[in-house]
């Protein structure tokens, strides 16, 4: 069963275009990457399936249903983890879940149960009398999350859940992912974060401009770039000038200098590799070590939009 | 049951915000302070009965109205109002215009009118109240004469003399002071105060990016508006009674002898106020309707006599006008009727204006939340 079904969804605010004629699936125990770089247009998809913006065109269906025509089934079905902070500062953990939960119609014994059980999914249920004031950003981002599963969506959307906060707390929030995931949620996951949509998605769209480039599985999207290598040179200390002599040199696509690495991506057909190095000698560098990566899925977004994700 | 739970929170996050809540109920009683009781010394020449001189002129030519008049005004004598009868060649009103009397009391065969000071509210309002009075008994004593003439003198024995004085609800020793005054102006200043988080309401959900989820919940937006509204009007309310049970029972200011209509209106203000915040908070979107609203709420409370009193309500001009404008002038001068003239029926236009425009407004709301996206 598709989860959610989006077909030429368009949003547009004045005359700008946000989100343009999108189409998508969700498949019933997916866990979905939403990938774009800043301003694609993720969020404002996903303000639209959560009825928070009203489409400029197109067609919202959760579980087969169109979300305007029922949209009390719709919300009672999705979960929501805000890109921003949606908690009251005021009140404590655990009034912050129970008051949420019982807008979706849980009362007494239930409500309390389910409030308990949210707190203790993301490792919160010691601090539940505590004001969210004095957590810290992981914490908080935590809370965020409980907020929108004490209902137990069918589909909970996650909008860069993990953005901002310390090792410790994002991979708790990734093992709660895998964990709902498990337990039966459908699970859209929107991050910046290549390394984990690559550990936990199983299907992954990349979205530019208010449009999907692509789609498929983490494998299916590595094997659209056969044709491109990844090369990474470490040197002892970069020169800002580097980047422009390497772009000249015949195979080259893109070159990134990330302090003392350059990172270049190449034609793979096209046999450059001393060129580079000669260049780079030539501008008097000092190389340490010379690797040719496997395409990941930095290397695919990079090769399909020209820019890199994390701008 | 969402609305009722969405007003628990709201409620709930009022009062946890101490700070508000201290300068809320804080500022308000520390005025009525300084303003009651620092003042009480150039307000009392004002407004002590004693000082009251009403002019009075009998064209009924002697008769039953003329004689319960005269023992009417000699019980009223002794509590220090003098009715002096009109000079040949004067014209009541403009005695009164000239301040030279606070009320002009007219007896003919229609019965008795009375023409007050528009600068002496208070004091007219007094007069008022006992004339209602007296008139309500030679009514009565009027009816009675038709039928059991004998029984005349009786009804007017056991109404006569102090009783008109007591009707008059002010205490013996006290006369209304300047705390009487203040207690009021700023009650009904705190409940046009309504309208300062009123203009939040909204906007908080949307800064704390909690409109997200009220939004995205199984629930009608109307649900939310609606709980948001109560919430609102609770916590409002709340701080009034504050604000007034501190007033009655620590500065012992008098608030009259219809506790009930006082709140009623009260409770109207507080509507109307929170509606007003809310509407412009819709009309002006962002910070900048918070400013206009405080801004709003500090003119009419200027001009509504919230620090001073401003007197001339009949009174033409620019002055005049602004002064009637102000909301707050709509709950003082009705309520000063109720408690110092003892007219209840005098609070009925004031909560008509109050709930006219809160509809007004809510209204407006509405229509302007209709149309938005998301909250
Ligand atoms: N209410 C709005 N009015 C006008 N433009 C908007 C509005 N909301 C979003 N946009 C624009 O739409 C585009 C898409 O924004 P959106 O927030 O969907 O991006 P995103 O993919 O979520 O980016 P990020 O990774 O930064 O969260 C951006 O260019 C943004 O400026
Ligand atoms: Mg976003």
């Amino acid at each position: 069963m598709n989860v959610l079904d989006i077909r030429g969804l368009t949003k547009k605010f004045g005359e700008f275009v946000a989100v343009d004629n999108m189409s998508l699936t969700v498949r019933e125990g997916e866990v979905f990457g939403f990938l774009g770089a800043n301003g694609a247009g993720k969020s404002t998809t996903i303000n639209m399936v959560s009825s928070l913006l009203r489409p400029s065109s197109g067609e919202i269906r959760i579980l087969d249903r169109d979300i305007t025509k029922q949209s009390r089934f719709a919300k009672l079905n999705l979960g929501i983890v805000p890109q921003d902070l949606a908690i009251y500062e005021d009140m404590t953990a655990y009034e912050n879940v129970s008051f949420f939960a019982g807008l979706y119609g849980l009362r007494g014994t239930q409500l309390k149960e389910r409030t308990e059980e949210a707190l203790e999914f993301v490792g919160l249920c010691d601090k539940a009398k505590s004001l969210p004031k004095n957590f810290s950003g992981g914490m908080k981002r935590r809370l965020n999350i409980a907020c929108a599963i004490a209902h137990k969506p069918k589909l909970i959307i996650m909008d860069e859940p993990t953005v901002g906060i310390d090792p410790q707390s994002r991979n708790y929030i990734l093992t709660s992912v895998r964990n709902l995931n498990e337990s039966g949620c459908t699970i859209i996951y929107t991050s910046h974060y290549m390394e984990e949509v690559e550990e936990i998605c199983s299907r992954i769209a990349i979205v530019d401009h208010g449009k999907i480039i692509a789609e498929g599985t983490k494998e299916q999207l590595k094997s659209t770039i056969t044709d491109v290598k990844d090369i990474r040179i470490e040197v002892k200390s970069a020169l800002p000038a580097a980047a422009g002599a390497l772009k000249a040199i015949p195979g080259v696509r893109t070159v990134l200098q990330e302090e003392n690495m350059i990172r270049i991506h190449s034609d793979a057909a096209v046999d450059n590799l001393n060129r580079i190095l000669k260049q780079l000698l030539d501008d008097g560098m000092e190389i340490r070590s010379v690797e040719e990566q496997e395409p990941n899925l930095e290397t695919v977004f990079l090769t399909l939009t020209g820019r890199n994700l994390r701008d | 049951m969402n609305i009722l739970s969405i007003a628990f929170k709201e409620i709930k996050q009022d009062f946890r915000d101490w700070r508000t809540l201290i300068f809320m109920l804080g500022f308000p009683i520390i005025l009525m302070l300084i303003l009651g009781l620092a003042l009480t010394n150039a307000f009392s020449g004002d407004l002590s009965v004693g000082d009251l001189e009403v002019v009075v002129k009998d064209t009924t030519g002697g008769g039953p109205l003329s004689e319960a008049f005269a023992a009417f005004t000699k019980e009223a004598g002794k509590s220090g109002i003098t009715f002096d009868s009109l000079p040949a060649g004067k014209n009541g009103r403009t005695e009164v215009e000239n301040n030279r009397y606070v009320d002009y009391v007219e007896l003919s065969g229609q019965g008795i009118s009375l023409y007050g000071s528009s600068r002496s509210t208070i004091e007219s309002n007094i007069v008022q109240g006992m004339l209602t009075s007296f008139a309500d008994k030679y009514n009565a004593a009027a009816a009675v004469a038709q039928t059991e003439p004998a029984q005349v003198q009786a009804v007017f024995a056991g109404g006569a003399g102090s009783d008109y004085i007591k009707e008059l609800s002010i205490d013996a020793d006290r006369t209304p002071g300047s705390i009487d005054y203040y207690a009021l102006a700023l009650t009904v200043m705190v409940g046009m105060w309504a309208a300062m988080p009123a203009g939040g309401l909204i906007q908080r959900e949307i800064l704390r990016g909690t409109a997200v989820r009220l939004v995205t919940a199984p629930i009608r937006k109307s649900e939310i508006f609606a709980g948001k509204v109560l919430g609102g009007i609770a916590t409002s309310f709340l701080c009034v009674i504050v604000i007034f049970v501190f007033s009655k029972y620590v500065f012992k200011a008098y608030w009259g002898e219809h506790i009930g209509i006082v709140l009623i209106v009260l409770f109207s203000e507080v509507i109307m106020a929170l509606s007003l915040g809310l509407a412009f908070s819709y009309l002006l979107k962002g910070s900048a309707s918070r400013g206009i609203i405080s801004l709003i709420v500090q003119l009419m409370s200027f001009f509504g006599g919230a620090y001073f009193p401003i007197g001339d309500d009949s009174g033409g001009g620019i002055m005049g006008f602004l002064v009637n404008l102000s909301p707050i002038r709509w709950g003082n001068h009705g309520l000063t009727q109720v408690i110092y003239g003892n007219d209840v029926s005098a609070a009925w236009p004031a909560v008509g204006l109050y709930l006219g425009f809160a509809i007004l407004f809510l209204g407006a709301s509405i229509a302007a939340m209709r149309r938005r996206e998301g909250l």
